[in-house]
């Protein structure tokens, strides 16, 4: 398999992204729909069911630098919420602990990343911790 | 990585000792598929004067699949929208395999040649080109000169 360079990689989750992900439980696109760089996205992770997530919209900004997707990119919650890999001042999606940022493989995408955040929410250590009210923001 | 097939590599080789006039064309060091491109705007086109870089990238089914090809530079054109990406017959439903990097880039330099309002990628330009022929070359004019001009030429990655 050759290597599919950043941009056309980033174009290819783009379209993907537009046509809406199977089961609609993540979204993301373009922050800026005129960035020719890519750079910045938004994302959304619906609260996984049967945890104290359910029902809420979690918003998140994603960062896709220059050596993405050699690089994993970096992902802030803008949506306050409470889960161990996610720094409580900032929002930030730790990469030193959260295990997709941590072992970033290539083939991994954006939407790789949205679906295991909300694996991790939906962890038995996780899905009863107490939340923030919902629509707070960092 | 793999070895890369015999028709890239003569194509590659091809693209450097016998250049396109106006085109041009190199692959990256570290992804041989994976190529540097500067089209020089047609004589009496709005972007006359212009250097236009681009990002070309020839997938593993390649030739069977069309290569990838994306602008760059800003450009004001009714069939490249504001990501770079190309509104363009030969890059979807007529590629061929016969069709070759070059031909590609000849393509998108009569593109720029021809615009064509009426099969649009960007539809607010196009929407301009179809209302004011005139306005919207004007507009193409500045940009070519505040994007594309040749002295501010320095590679965008």
């Amino acid at each position: 398999m050759s290597k599919v360079p950043r941009n056309f990689r980033l174009l290819e989750e783009l379209e993907k992204g537009e046509k809406g992900l199977g089961p609609e439980s993540c979204s993301y696109g373009l922050a800026d729909s005129d960035d020719i760089t890519m750079t910045n996205w938004n994302g959304t992770i619906l609260g996984p069911p049967h945890s104290n997530h359910e029902n809420r919209i979690y918003s998140v900004s994603i960062e896709c630098g220059p050596n993405y997707p050699d690089e994993p990119p970096k992902i802030k919650f803008v949506s306050k919420v409470n889960v161990p890999c996610v720094d409580s001042t900032t929002g930030e999606v730790k990469s030193s602990v959260f295990h997709t940022l941590r072992d970033w493989k290539r083939a991994y995408t954006m939407e790789t990343l949205l679906l295991d955040l909300r694996k991790e929410m939906a962890t038995p250590a996780n899905k009863k911790l107490p939340q923030p009210k919902e629509g707070a923001t960092f | 990585m793999a070895s890369l097939p015999k028709r890239i590599i003569k194509e590659t080789e091809r693209l450097v000792s016998d250049p396109v006039p106006g085109i041009t064309a190199e692959p990256h060091e570290d992804n041989l598929r994976y190529f540097q491109v500067t089209i020089e705007g047609p004589q009496q086109s709005p972007y006359e004067n212009g250097v236009f870089n681009l990002e070309l990238f020839l997938p593993d089914d390649y030739p069977m699949e069309a290569p990838k090809v994306r602008f760059l530079t800003k450009i004001y054109h009714p069939n490249i929208d504001k990501l770079g990406r190309i509104c363009l017959d030969v890059l979807k439903t007529n590629w061929s395999p016969a069709l070759q990097i070059r031909t590609v880039l000849l393509s998108v330099q009569a593109l720029l040649a021809s615009p064509n309002p009426n099969d649009p990628l960007a539809n607010d330009v196009a929407e301009d080109w179809i209302k004011d022929e005139e306005g919207a070359i004007k507009t193409a004019r500045e940009w070519t000169e505040a994007y594309a001009s040749k002295k501010d030429q320095k590679s965008t990655n």
